[in-house]
């Protein structure tokens, strides 16, 4: 428990993340609470890096749902560990044997059977799946449900009951409820409206990208290695680029990329040369890195460009290295 | 404190913002553990409490500072700066100048001896300009300017000040003193309009929260029960705002229905397919799997009559698509046109754009039956016995063929067609009207002149299966 947000504050720099005022301000809010907490914002934010860092600095566990299109009940909760389970049938069958011999009916059969189902159908089976480990495990634990936004609604609905008891019924095994109620995260990348019951359930924290100087800091922490100087050149260019009207902006993790490579390049400037090398790292669609050559023209230092009139023509722009770049 | 924080959710909630009781009760509890001390962090208390949405993030930031700002930057006290001489010439230039009118006495006060509006005279200023009856923030620039001029700074002003600085070197004010009276007077004009307009941001926020209840809620409602046509530019721009979230409603409804019914009977062939693996023990249990999400082919009129409609259900199909098996679209004024690879490629509201731009209405005239003739000839293959075809128009066909055939054809390998017209049922047969020959072929027919009917016939489609 963190007894101040101050605390929240440095605990999460511990964990090398830089929170602001407001996310440790909402994140002591939710530990007070006792509320999920919903963060949205632009992708590449930080909004699952802020879920693994709470864990570390409260020293919990963070158990990780990811969602996807088509994610149901059986993936995010428990499954029956068929293959255990018939091995089991397997080296047990002479002892099922046994014990069904001297049934005279097959009804008879088919009870004693029945009778000893429990065997087959108990926690020894279970494969318990992310929501199922935060909710049996005998520790407090962080549950992160990642992207919430791409599961189908039905298994919003679901989720919602989950999150408002933290109690589950397996048929087989009947019901099981949290020792420990589990901080939660949910993120949300707002591809779509999630419903209104999830939403009040939830407290909200909106990520949007970095001030220049958060995002310095950031830069700074994560790749000590860049110069102080090109450090601050590069995240103002990134948070020009952010102003300009693009497919998609590049992200606090595109600016670390960048700033890596700039690294490995051993680039002492951002010079037109430069630029045109690693330009890709930063933006991802090719429209966008053409739109960014034009603003740069004018941006770096020392380079000599005419001022032409406005030319929307894209041959004029030179000829750039494909993406070479991994992704992250 | 208490009260201020229910004023606010009051002046939030008119602002359009959805807030339930248990969040307010949530902000409460929140403040309890941040206090009020830091504005910081008060600020983000509420925030996350009240606030569960992007798009109302804005609207949280303009009126929290009404709610729980300054008052504005207080006047600045010229004396200073001056010395006590040349205040008490300025005091008796003052006199002199103005005799006995109060209310440019007043003025000039504030202006040059640093005085702060009581709230009593902030009232009557605003009392006079008309503040008390403005509901909308757009009004805010315009009614400080009122008070402003109220107060007597009208063109005259410039005139006075210069014949107040022309006493006032008569009366051997040094040069640095006259100039810097004049910055302090600048200076405090800035200060006077900036604690106006935080005021009249207040008290319009205020108004807005005392409107009647069905008002306050949520503008939206209001408007969903508005017939399109009788929309204006700024009505319908409101109402898009709130489509994802309208949509996201009707998904809610459309999830919940797909988990009640999600499990069939048992599928015994399945079943025994799946668990040769465990040698033929059914451990695996199939369940015959109901299709629930539904098959569309959507064909739109776009010419002008039925414009706004189209928009809002393109939108609203596209927004709910992962309810949804699949869906075509076609629009059509005089010819067909399949606009399916649009959604495919952008945003709903963009491709909507987009499709609404690369067919301008005006030039033809509307056709459906030639349209229908076509979908037949081209796009016939899209249709199959799963497919809910919906026909969004007003049947107008200028007087041209309804090619009945045409639709037999698409009804015989549908599922069903369904139509939506945005026109009134009296409307149907009167001039071009050909709703009432296609009517009775139709599996069923919704009106959609609203929003809210649009959205009702919309959530019907996920219904029965
Ligand atoms: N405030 C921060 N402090 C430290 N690192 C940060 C911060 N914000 C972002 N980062 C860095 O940016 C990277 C991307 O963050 P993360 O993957 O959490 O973003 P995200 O918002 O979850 O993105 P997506 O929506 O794509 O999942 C992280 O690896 C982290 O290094
Ligand atoms: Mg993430």
């Amino acid at each position: 428990m963190f007894k101040d947000i101050s605390e929240v504050k440095s605990a999460l720099a511990a964990q090398q993340y830089i929170a602001t005022d407001e996310i440790a301000t909402v994140v002591y809010l939710a530990q007070k609470l006792q509320k999920p907490l919903l963060v949205e914002g632009p992708a590449g934010v930080g909004k699952t890096e802020l879920a693994k860092a709470w864990a570390g600095a409260a020293k919990q566990e963070l158990i990780r749902l990811q969602c996807y299109e088509g994610l149901d009940e059986t993936k995010a909760l428990y499954e029956w560990e068929y293959a255990k389970q018939m091995l089991y049938t397997q080296l047990l069958r002479d002892k099922l044997h046994d014990l069904l011999s001297d049934s005279k009916t097959l009804a008879e059969a088919a009870d004693k059977l029945a009778d000893e189902e429990d065997v087959f159908f108990s926690k020894r089976f279970l494969l318990p799946r992310p929501l199922l480990r935060a909710i049996v495990s005998e520790t407090p634990t962080h549950l992160l449900i990642d992207e919430i936004d791409r599961a189908d609604a039905e298994f919003e609905a679901f989720l919602l009951e989950v999150l408002s008891d933290f109690q589950i019924s397996v048929p087989e095994l009947g019901t099981i409820k949290a020792q420990h109620l589990p901080v939660v995260i949910l993120t949300s990348n707002n591809t779509r409206e999630l419903s209104e019951a999830l939403k009040r359930r939830c407290l909200y924290l909106y990520i949007d990208y970095p001030t220049a100087e958060a995002e310095l800091r950031i830069v700074k922490l994560k790749v000590p290695d860049l110069s102080p100087q090109l450090a601050k050149q590069a995240v103002e260019l990134v948070q020009r680029l952010r102003k300009l009207d693009l497919k998609k902006h590049p992200s606090v993790s595109e600016t670390i990329d960048w700033a890596r490579a700039l690294v490995m390049l051993n680039s002492k400037s951002l010079d037109q040369k430069t630029l045109e090398n690693t330009l890709t790292v930063l933006l991802k669609h090719e429209h966008d890195v053409m739109r960014a050559q034009r603003l740069l023209s004018e941006f770096t230092i020392g380079d000599e460009k005419e001022e032409g009139e406005d030319d929307d023509d894209d041959d004029t722009v030179p000829p750039l290295p494909r993406r070479s770049s991994p992704k992250r | 404190m208490e009260d201020r924080i229910v004023e606010f959710v009051n002046g939030l909630r008119a602002a359009g913002v959805r807030i339930s009781l248990a969040e307010s009760a949530d902000a409460f509890r929140a403040t309890e553990h941040i206090g009020i001390i830091d504005r910081g962090m008060f600020r983000a208390a509420l925030r996350a409490t009240l606030v569960k949405d992007s798009v109302d993030v804005p609207t949280f930031e303009r009126l929290f500072p009404l709610y729980f700002g300054s008052g504005g930057p207080p006047m600045f006290d010229p004396n200073q700066e001056l010395s006590s001489d040349d205040i008490n010439k300025l005091k008796d230039a003052v006199r002199d100048l103005l005799g006995d009118d109060d209310r440019l006495q007043q003025l000039l006060r504030y202006l040059l001896e640093g005085a702060n509006p009581t709230r009593e005279e902030m009232e009557r200023l605003a009392n006079q300009a008309g503040v008390p009856l403005a509901r909308h923030p757009y009004q805010q620039q315009w009614l400080t300017r009122r008070m402003l001029r109220q107060l007597g700074l009208d063109e005259e002003f410039q005139e006075l000040m210069a014949q107040l600085f022309q006493k006032l070197e008569q009366m051997g004010m040094s040069r640095e003193a006259m100039q810097r009276l004049a910055q302090i007077a600048e200076e405090n004009l800035q200060r006077l309009e900036e604690q106006f307009e935080q005021y009249v941001g207040m008290q319009i926020a205020q108004n807005a929260a005392k409107q009647p209840r069905e008002r306050q809620t949520f503008r939206g409602p209001d408007l969903m029960n508005r017939s399109f046509s009788s929309l204006n530019e700024r009505e319908i721009a409101e109402l898009r705002n709130q489509i994802r979230r309208l949509a996201s409603r009707l998904r809610s409804r459309a999830a919940l229905r797909q988990r009640r019914g999600k499990r069939g009977a048992l599928d015994s062939k399945r079943t025994i397919r799946a668990n040769l693996r465990h040698a033929s023990i059914p451990i695996e249990l199939k369940h015959r799997r109901r299709h629930l999400k539904p098959k569309l082919v959507l064909i739109c009129d776009i010419s002008t009559s039925v414009r706004a409609v189209v928009e809002f259900m393109l939108r609203l199909v596209y927004e709910l698509q992962d309810q949804i098996h699949s869906a075509r679209s076609f629009v059509f004024i005089d010819d067909i046109r399949d606009v399916s690879a649009e959604f495919a490629q952008h945003r709903p509201e963009i491709a909507v754009q987009k499709v609404l731009d690369d067919n301008p209405p005006g030039y033809y005239n509307t056709n459906l039956g030639y349209a229908l003739t076509h979908f037949c000839k081209e796009h016939l293959g899209t249709v199959d016995h799963r497919t809910t075809v919906i026909i969004l128009g007003d049947g107008r066909n200028n007087y041209a063929s309804p090619r009945l055939d045409s639709f037999q054809e698409i009804k015989k390998r549908a599922r069903k067609v369904v139509w939506f017209n945005p026109e009134n049922r009296r409307q149907w047969g009167t001039g071009d009207s050909d709703m009432l020959v296609y009517e009775p072929l139709c599996d069923s027919v919704h009106i959609v002149g609203k929003l809210a009917e649009l959205a009702e016939a919309i959530d019907h489609l996920f219904e029965s299966r």
